[in-house]
């Protein structure tokens, strides 16, 4: 826990010299009050941002901002904040390690996420490991509530933009499997 | 009760059939055109078609880029041109732009597709000043002006803005409903041209990436300015974009990208022209010069369909076209064809890329293709930097390039040598 806590202390030190703006730091400290010093989110219905790809982040903070994607909460949240900042904060956390305390697993829901994420071909674009690349999110090690919420909204109400792709992957899919595959996937390394 | 759902979920990867055959069997008769209730789920629009050779393939569409490119980080160094011709940043801070659209009084209007914004670029001699003219759109890739009106269509919605260029807020003037267009969302991030019949052209693509498409979409249509008269120009297109006229004969060109998953050799990418109204170009049943599709089979499938003119490449994505009607080319490039392709995704290793050159004759006889514009891909390990994805011809001659990836426009333009 002490070494957890340094670690999230070097990192914000590290981020604070790399960042230019003053705010920056300010920013990083905004996003770590709610997603966890380290980017670890510790809080149901939040997700963790540490390890996600840059160029994930970096695209989805700019259609939140653009008040195109995310919650009223975040649309507030990214209000003003330039490109290059967030550039910056998606180069911060990308580079933090993801430290997933996602409780106790169920074999029954294990089995049955992987043969629901084989079948909906969920690696293709979020890699073997589930870690992500580009565009796509890291979903390994998320927090389980959060994945399938997302999925089921991407499901049920999809969001506008090119991620059109992440809609037409969720069509049909049934709750149970939804539920499975958040497990196996918040129980991923 | 788990073992009910693995049950259940072994009976739905049958029903729902694993790989391309087995889906292209069962389109025909899921496709009404109505909105699709629940059923077993498909494969992404992007997937379909991909068979079990390909079923590990880690080939995914490339990320775009929502963030803004300063020209200090963009290698324009690294475009290639032939001799006497120069290519140097004409605008940047326009992320995802993609077909732009010059108005009256020679504002730039740049369309875009995730991000959600149209662009007003203004040239203010020494530098661009960029503005956005409208967000939170759903993919508003498509712009054209006529008549001091600048026209806006994206997945949902047609807008129109009356004499933007000196009211800078004008309200939009709503016209979705007189278009009438689908509102499905793949392939439908159209380009849209006004052609010289003053009508508005609009491609609608078929709704994945291989079926059997509606009664109403894989076509391009025309309808009159405000949205009535609608015409079939041409069916049995996959998704074309990029249109033009020719200089010469007045008839419509316009380039079709091939489908996906079908190996890195293609089929390959067709320029096509109308010579008569409601062809049928061969979607999904015969593809480039009368490739029969693998897995949508029909007897004699390629019989009646308009071949095209020439092939341009395996999974290039031909976007923008443009015949050449300046001045300041050479004499060579004098009503030739310009296109842009914005390159490959669906292919192991990475083609198009670049602006290619297309010699011709009216006929569509004797098309040669040639790169003209090109730097934007490493061949060597296989990496990219921009993807171009329209092109517009300046008043003094001089040609524009939409660079999506890193939201910048290119001007290239000829001097024969001599040093400015």
């Amino acid at each position: 826990m002490l070494s957890r806590l340094i670690e999230g202390r070097r990192a914000w030190l590290l981020a604070a010299l790399l960042f230019s703006a003053p705010a920056a730091a300010q920013l990083t400290e905004r996003c770590a009050s709610c997603h966890g010093p380290d980017g670890t989110s510790i809080t149901p219905g939040i997700p963790s941002i540490a390890g996600q790809p840059k160029v994930y982040v970096e695209n989805l903070l700019i259609l939140v901002r653009e008040g195109v994607r995310g919650s009223a909460a975040m649309q507030q949240q990214m209000k003003g904040v330039s490109d290059r900042e967030i550039i910056a904060l998606a180069a911060h956390f990308a580079k933090l390690p993801l430290r997933p305390t996602p409780g106790a697993s169920n074999a029954a829901l294990i089995k049955q996420g992987r043969l629901a994420t084989a079948r909906y071909r969920c690696g293709i674009c979020h890699l073997h490991d589930y870690r992500g690349r580009e565009g796509s999110p890291r979903i390994a090690g998320q927090r389980e509530e959060y994945l399938s919420d997302v999925m089921r909204a991407f499901r049920d109400a999809p969001p506008p933009g090119s991620e059109a792709n992440m809609s037409a992957a969720m069509y049909g899919v049934s709750d149970a499997d939804i539920r499975a595959m958040a497990h196996l996937l918040a129980h991923s390394p | 009760m788990h073992t009910h759902a693995r049950k259940v979920l072994t009976a739905a990867l049958f029903a729902a059939g694993f790989c391309a055959p087995a889906l292209a069997q069962q389109t025909p008769a899921a496709a009404p055109a109505a909105a699709p209730a629940a059923k077993p789920a498909a494969p992404p629009a992007w997937q379909q078609g991909r068979g079990a050779a390909m079923a590990d393939s880690k080939l995914a569409p490339h990320a775009g880029k929502n963030t803004e490119t300063p020209a200090s980080e963009i290698p324009i160094d690294k475009l290639k041109l032939p001799k006497g011709f120069k290519a140097e940043i004409w605008a940047t801070g326009i992320p995802g732009g993609r077909e732009m659209a010059r108005g009256a009084k020679g504002k730039i209007y740049v369309g875009t597709r995730g991000i959600g914004r149209v662009y007003e670029v203004t040239d203010q001699g020494d530098k661009r000043a960029s503005r956005i003219v409208v967000d939170k759109l759903n993919q508003p890739a498509g712009v054209a002006f006529q008549d001091n009106s600048l026209y806006v269509m994206s997945i949902d919605k047609v807008l129109r803005y009356d004499g933007i260029e000196d009211k800078p807020d004008v309200p939009a003037v709503d016209m979705t409903a007189a278009f009438n267009i689908p509102l499905t969302t793949h392939h439908n991030w159209k380009y849209i041209s006004f052609g010289p019949d003053k009508k508005l052209y609009v491609p609608i693509g078929a709704p994945c990436n291989l079926c059997e498409p509606p009664e109403h979409a894989a076509q391009i249509r025309r309808y009159n300015a405000d949205g009535s008269g609608m015409e079939v120009i041409a069916r049995g297109t996959r998704n074309s974009l990029g249109m033009d006229w020719h200089p010469k004969t007045g008839e419509l060109w316009f380039v079709d990208q091939g489908r996906d998953w079908a190996g890195d050799a293609g089929p390959e990418e067709e320029l096509n022209r109308v010579t008569k109204m409601g062809q049928f170009y061969g979607y999904p049943y015969c593809h480039a010069m009368g490739i029969p599709d693998p897995d949508i089979k029909k007897d004699k499938p390629c019989e009646g369909v308009v071949k095209p003119v020439t092939t341009l490449g395996p999974h290039a994505s031909v976007l923008g076209t443009k015949f050449y009607t300046g001045n300041m080319f050479p004499a060579e490039y004098k009503d030739t064809l310009f296109i842009a392709r914005k390159g490959s995704w669906n292919r192991t290793k990475k083609f198009g890329y670049d602006v290619v050159n297309v010699k011709l004759s009216p006929d569509g006889k004797k098309a040669k293709v040639k790169p003209f514009l090109t730097g934007f891909m490493n061949a060597k390990d296989d990496s990219f930097w921009g993807r171009p994805a329209y092109l517009l011809l300046m008043p003094d001659g001089a040609m524009l390039v939409s660079d999506e990836q890193l939201g910048a426009i290119y001007r290239i333009s000829y001097s024969g040598g001599k040093k400015k």
